[in-house]
């Protein structure tokens, strides 16, 4: 008896070779199984309040703020490269902006997500926008990223129309094209969002006159942070953009990007890290010197507990800032993929222990005579959540790997006339 | 947020601050109100079809937007770039001059020469009166056999150059034939007639310009040869290395004869589709 065989390749662009839908359904299932117990576990947090994490009055920043800051940062490739493509007109990124768009979407849309469940009285979501605290940097940070998130979903929405079958609807091949064509106005707007959030949620550790481990000097009423972060991310954006690619090759077995992509980015990625290097190291020594006594703290005071050590300020420095700067710039090494893989790895360990550094050691060092070193251990609903949100971005990317045209340069771009 | 709303205070920080953030909110906003009113404008002039069709021709892959002239032998290799449009082609007086060398044989198909070919696999028939006669050439009527069901336009509608004509439907495919000519339909047909449609098209039967675009003697042959050595390749068994026959003709209801094929495929690159 003949079986109908289920298949989904009339949504697969037409000579792009995928998977059968067996395989891939498989290879979602775990990490829908991932998604929908993160969604449970934010249905708890959400229907029975905080009293489900492990955050209280004194540790109010956790996993989730850490994984906030975390893909915000590592998301910073979405604008970036929409910054060098449209407006510095770098036109030999082209081949990685769609994987852009795409991994900036699901880091933003992520962090807007955990925002949400973290914030909580989601019916309540308007009262930041009607009722603003324009003195917060928070306010300007949610502003900036729900702006953001939306100029994400206009740049994902070309990508989604060209879809196999999807373009086969006249108005939406139409709808698409016309607002390619605008943008680079949306690029430019992300940019300037971008760079204000991605500040923003620096210098609200700056600000910090009660935690003095973070608290920075700086320029105006910008701490030091505010462009830290700005930079940190920057840099490690595209670094972040090649992991990706490079592991989207190595399982599906394909050349996705031509190799000099992947040089110009780690050359982008290493000159900005070094850059950020140096300004972070500028930072620490004015830090350690002038800020921190100046409140009446020694340095050494936040380094006595473990294992917040002063390792941890060698490894984000030198071991995961300076040594990867030097591997994505240094000609031999970035020539390599492996090693230029794995000094994008670095970095983006780097930005990470950067920014899970500010938001845990921050709220666990002590700042007064009478406090206690606090520690903190997420519970199973931050965790739960955390994953979910981790598997939400490998089935969205799995689903617009498979279906839509991330890496697939039109045919007709470089057609030219042969026999004249 | 607003003047009036509780925690709106007249500081610079709350003016500064909202201002720019409509102003964000404004762009956006107007970017996407553009974009839509940019797409029904296209639609209104007609350029909508248009811009679907060389988005299309644009995502072919390179086999398949050769050259008429290459066809035909009057040029060694060339790629079209004006989505198959020699009215606009600048080049096209100075190739169609030069002598055809193809070599004309018997493809085993009848395409007779009082007829003008479309791409998509549409003939194109000048009849007196200057009403045209659109019908589907002998492969793609070999190809398809006999439809399951076929959805035609309307009489008295006007069809655009290269968008969808009609649609057949066959084993569970859609088929999409693309119009060979622009006009307005003053005719329905089907297979049984031999014909699909009758198009009183929008240039008159004198200009030069109306059927410049579609093939015409050795360009045909050059054109579906190397369409039959597609079909042989694609309708290969699975994990077989591509060969071609040597010799006998194309058999009638194809879909129906190789089901196991990725029709998908077959059809998409028949009929222009992407």
């Amino acid at each position: 008896m003949a079986s109908a065989t289920l298949t989904d390749s009339r949504w697969i662009a037409r000579g792009e070779e995928r998977t059968s839908l067996s395989r891939f359904l498989l290879w979602l299932a775990p990490w829908t199984v991932l998604l929908a117990l993160g969604v449970y576990a934010a249905g708890l947090c959400l229907y029975f309040g905080l009293n489900q994490t492990n955050l209280d009055n004194r540790f109010a920043f956790g996993l989730w703020i850490f994984l906030d800051l975390g893909v915000i940062a590592l998301g910073a490739g979405a604008f970036f490269t929409g910054f060098l493509v449209y407006i510095l007109k770098r036109a030999e990124l082209r081949p990685i902006l769609n994987t852009a768009v795409v991994v900036g979407f699901i880091c933003y849309s992520g962090a807007v997500g955990i925002l949400g469940i973290d914030v909580g009285q989601p019916l309540r979501f308007w009262f930041t926008f009607w009722h603003p605290n324009t003195h917060s940097m928070l306010t300007e940070v949610t502003f900036c990223i729900t702006c953001y998130l939306l100029v994400l979903c206009l740049e994902y929405i070309p990508i989604l129309l060209r879809n196999r079958q999807l373009r086969k609807v006249p108005s939406m091949l139409v709808f698409e094209h016309q607002l390619h064509k605008l943008v680079p106005v949306l690029a430019g707007v992300g940019t300037l969002l971008s760079f204000f959030h991605q500040g923003s949620l620096g210098g609200l550790y700056g600000v910090l006159r009660g935690r003095p481990f973070a608290f920075r000097q700086g320029l105006f009423i910008w701490p030091s942070t505010f462009f830290l972060f700005i930079l940190s991310a920057i840099a490690t954006g595209p670094s972040f953009l090649m992991l990706v690619t490079a592991t989207v090759e190595k399982v599906t077995g394909r050349r996705l990007v031509p190799q000099e992509v992947f040089r110009r980015l780690a050359f982008i990625s290493g000159v900005l890290l070094a850059i950020y290097v140096a300004a972070k190291s500028i930072d620490t020594l004015i830090w350690l010197n002038v800020t921190s006594p100046s409140v009446g703290f020694a340095p050494w005071q936040y380094y006595m507990y473990k294992p917040f050590g002063t390792p941890i300020l060698f490894v984000e420095i030198v071991l995961l800032g300076l040594v990867p700067a030097f591997l994505l710039t240094y000609r031999k090494t970035a020539m390599r993929r492996g090693w230029l893989l794995t000094a994008a790895g670095l970095a983006c360990a780097g930005v990470l222990l950067n920014r899970f550094v500010l938001t845990v050691q921050t709220l666990a060092v002590p700042t007064l005579p009478f406090d206690e070193f606090l520690q903190y251990a997420p519970s199973w609903q931050e965790v739960a959540s955390f994953g979910g949100v981790t598997a939400y971005g490998v089935i969205v990317y799995s689903l617009s790997y498979r279906y839509l045209p991330m890496f697939a340069s039109p045919k007709g771009e470089n057609t030219h006339v042969s026999g004249d | 947020m607003f003047p009036g709303i509780d925690g709106f205070h007249w500081t610079a920080a709350h003016v500064i601050f909202l201002s720019l953030f409509f102003a964000v909110v404004m762009t956006i906003v107007a970017t996407v109100v553009s974009a839509v009113r940019r797409t029904a404008r296209d639609f209104q002039t007609k350029r909508a079809i248009d811009f679907c069709w060389k988005a299309d021709f644009a995502e072919l892959p390179e086999p398949e937007r050769r050259c008429r002239h290459e066809l035909a032998g009057r040029v060694m290799s060339r790629t079209c770039d004006n989505a198959f449009d020699c009215r606009q082609c600048s080049k096209y007086s100075q190739f169609a001059v030069l002598p055809a060398r193809g070599t004309v044989h018997s493809l085993g198909l009848d395409y007779p020469e009082d007829r003008f070919y479309h791409r998509g696999h549409t003939w194109v028939k000048l009849e007196e009166g200057g009403i045209l006669t659109v019908g589907l050439d002998a492969l793609a009527e070999h190809v398809i056999g006999q439809a399951d069901s076929i959805k035609m336009p309307a009489i008295g509608s006007d069809i655009e150059i290269n968008e969808t004509a009609w649609r057949m439907k066959k084993n569970g495919n859609e088929i999409r034939v693309r119009a060979p000519i622009e006009g307005k339909v003053v005719g329905i047909g089907g297979p049984t007639d031999g014909w699909y449609l009758k198009i009183s098209p929008r240039l008159s039967a004198q200009n030069p310009a109306l059927l410049r675009h579609l093939l015409r003697g050795p360009e045909v042959y050059g054109w579906v040869s190397r369409e039959l050595e597609r079909l042989q390749v694609e309708l290969r068994e699975p994990n077989t290395p591509p060969s071609l026959a040597d010799g006998g003709v194309l058999m009638p209801g194809l879909m129906d004869a190789v089901p196991e094929a990725d029709w998908d495929s077959v059809l998409a690159e028949t009929f222009l589709e992407v």
